[in-house]
């Protein structure tokens, strides 16, 4: 039988991101998302508590944590703020690449800093023209004596302006696809490299999102990861590992949208009862709670199945594309048990159906989720 | 230095307590049980205070039931505490005051100590007995709602202030000495998730506690009545309101003549 207790060595951890989203992250999300504002000073103290870098192995200096203590966390910083959440994750995603890609002295070089210092990375793949479709990039790579010249746009970039550090995918071969895709760590000092400016987004406001250019960047061979042309490969595995933890972020939102709901529904009154007396609040709260114990369940699932060796793109993509949807379905009937309100900025709930749309994109909109799963499905039967 | 906090598992603030089957105390089962409050304070001052006088070491200890007692201790090493002493009692035996020092004082005798640290009560029976009884089985000065302390470490003395209802009073004391701490006036640290990990290997000592039935027997817990129904005041402007709202709190709370 499966055991679904955790440790309480988990339980700390988990406490910990509690504790930290309550008291540091919650207080200030509502003015970060209206005004928005990028707030450095709350990104440093979940560094200072260990909060970042979740992924990096014990031998470079960081937790080393799996993947299913990576989520526990996740989700108790997504019920403080999904936005401020995505900024202090990000380095995970940007660092991904150099733990599965890396060489030894590459991972030395690269990933130690992260854990003596408070630094951000950014992951840059996505291209103006193509997101989903990762093959088509355009950023080239020319082979140039020892090394490369980089040129070309990435876009939706989080925590461009900030980062010190880029794992940036480019071809040096456009014709062979993704076959041409090499991976480089690029550092933001490097001439030509330019952040853009702050996009102006609907959710996810507490984070930074733009533009980096490359032009004509020299990056040495040795900072290329892993052979030539093994970049897609790379990304993929990447995201392999981090998708499951937006299953986790898509889920803290669902809870915390649920708690507000709940709470609200037993303070506010309508036909002289609470409307948690009403049947039609209890079937939305009911639907509500299966829904966020799904997401979960479905979380904690993808990832002891990847903390146990396995690739886990099927069960990751189920939780991801899953826990996602659900977030935007708990948020969208919790703004309707608010009614009104429910719309007001003045009320925490409309933030969260804002917030939880980005995780229907990111990382892998659930399209891909949906045609990833049925290709994995289908195998089976063919 | 040689500092010993003495800390006591609590249920958590949030818990919604129930009483037993038999209705004599509160009901343990499924509550959670944290290092708190004036705990919290007084391991945060054994930190301050080791970071202050190099070479010092903070020796966290706790008498009570399992698994709870060894939560809290893992709990003070992620904080920063060098090691900790379990001495294993059930609740029956040590749940107040006076038991729990008589349960820790042959522990504490074979622990180097110049300063023994405690909260000014335990955050759940709040009798603030605990220091006191300590101080007089170690056979060493004890002092209570103590804040500002300080080493001085030309004179070899603790220095303190102790708030009373007239004023506040300046202290000295020789070592060894046992503290019981005001609440609050540091600010407790936060532990960090690599302490945190490595708190859970960290070696704790186990001492079994000398069977002995506590002085005082509980005989009933009850939770507090529900509140009754706030009174709502009518109004048409503010200026209205606030004027009920004075002559309320003046003829019916009384709060003010």
């Amino acid at each position: 039988m499966p055991d679904f207790s955790l440790t309480p060595e988990q339980e700390s951890l988990r406490d910990l991101a509690r504790k930290f989203a309550r008291t540091e992250m919650a207080p200030h999300a509502q003015e970060c998302d209206r005004t928005p504002r990028f707030p450095e000073e709350i990104y440093r103290k979940a560094y200072d508590l260990g909060l970042m870098n979740l992924n990096v192995p014990t031998e470079f200096g960081g937790s080393g944590l799996s993947l299913l203590d990576q989520c526990l966390i996740v989700e108790e910083l997504a019920y403080g703020c999904a936005g401020m959440t995505t900024s202090i994750i990000a380095n995970c995603l940007a660092l991904e690449p150099i733990i599965l890609g890396g060489s030894s002295e590459q991972k030395q070089r690269f990933l130690t800093p992260f854990c003596q210092e408070y630094h951000l990375a950014s992951f840059a793949l996505t291209e103006p023209t193509g997101g989903s479709d990762a093959g088509a990039i355009r950023t080239r790579a020319r082979k140039d004596g020892d090394g490369y010249v980089l040129d070309g746009e990435k876009c939706f970039i989080t925590n461009a302006p900030h980062a010190s550090l880029y794992a940036v995918f480019a071809t040096t071969d456009p014709a062979a696809k993704h076959r041409g895709i090499s991976a480089f760590v690029v550092p933001r000092s490097a001439p030509g490299v330019t952040p853009g400016k702050d996009e102006e987004k609907m959710g996810h406001r507490a984070s930074s999102t733009s533009t980096v250019r490359f032009d004509g960047v020299r990056v040495p061979a040795a900072d290329r990861l892993g052979a030539e042309g093994e970049g897609f490969s790379v990304a993929m595995r990447t995201l392999d590992q981090t998708r499951t933890p937006i299953g986790a972020l898509a889920t803290g939102i669902a809870q915390a949208a649920l708690d507000h709901a709940a709470r609200y529904a037993l303070k506010r009154q309508s036909f002289g009862k609470p409307i948690a007396e009403h049947q039609a609040i209890q079937i939305k709260l009911a639907n509500m709670a299966q829904s966020v114990h799904a997401a979960r369940l479905l979380t904690w699932h993808a990832a002891w199945t990847i903390d146990r060796g396995a690739k886990g793109s099927l069960e990751s993509s189920i939780a991801k594309c899953f826990a996602s949807d659900a977030s935007f379905q708990v948020a969208d009937e919790a703004i309707q048990t608010f009614g009104g309100y429910g719309y007001m900025k003045e009320y925490p709930v409309e933030k969260l159906l804002r917030d939880a749309k980005l995780t229907q994109i990111y990382e892998g909109a659930n399209e891909i989720q949906r045609t990833v799963i049925a290709r994995e499905l289908l195998r089976g039967y063919a | 230095m040689e500092i010993v906090v003495c800390i006591k598992p609590v249920p958590e603030a949030e818990t919604r307590l129930r009483p037993t089957a038999d209705g004599t105390r509160a009901d343990p089962d499924g509550v959670k049980f944290v290092l708190a409050g004036y705990d919290e304070s007084s391991v945060e001052q054994a930190l301050l205070l080791k970071e202050a006088v190099p070479a010092s070491k903070v020796h966290a200890v706790a008498v009570g039931p399992a698994p709870r007692s060894e939560e809290v201790l893992r709990a003070a090493i992620a904080l920063g505490c060098d090691s900790a002493t379990w001495v294993d009692a059930t609740a029956d035996t040590a749940d107040d005051g006076l038991s729990a020092a008589r349960a820790l004082a042959p522990a504490l005798a074979g622990l180097p100590h110049d300063l023994v640290l405690a909260g000014k009560q335990a955050g759940d029976r709040e009798s603030g007995v605990f220091a006191a009884a300590l101080g007089e089985l170690l056979g060493v000065p004890d002092f209570g709602f103590v804040t500002d302390l300080r080493w001085e470490p030309a004179a070899a003395r603790f220095t303190f202030r102790r708030a009373t209802e007239g004023g506040v009073e300046r202290w000295e004391s020789p070592v060894p000495c046992v503290i019981a701490l005001q609440q609050a006036w540091n600010d407790p640290r936060t532990a960090k998730l690599p302490m945190i990990l490595k708190s859970r290997k960290a070696p704790i000592a186990k001492v079994a506690a000398a069977p002995a039935a506590g002085p005082s027997i509980p005989v009933k817990f009850e939770l507090p009545p529900p509140r009754s129904g706030a009174k709502m005041i009518e109004y048409k402007t503010p200026e209205e309101a606030a004027q009920t709202l004075v002559r309320l709190l003046k003829e019916e709370a009384k709060v003010f003549p």
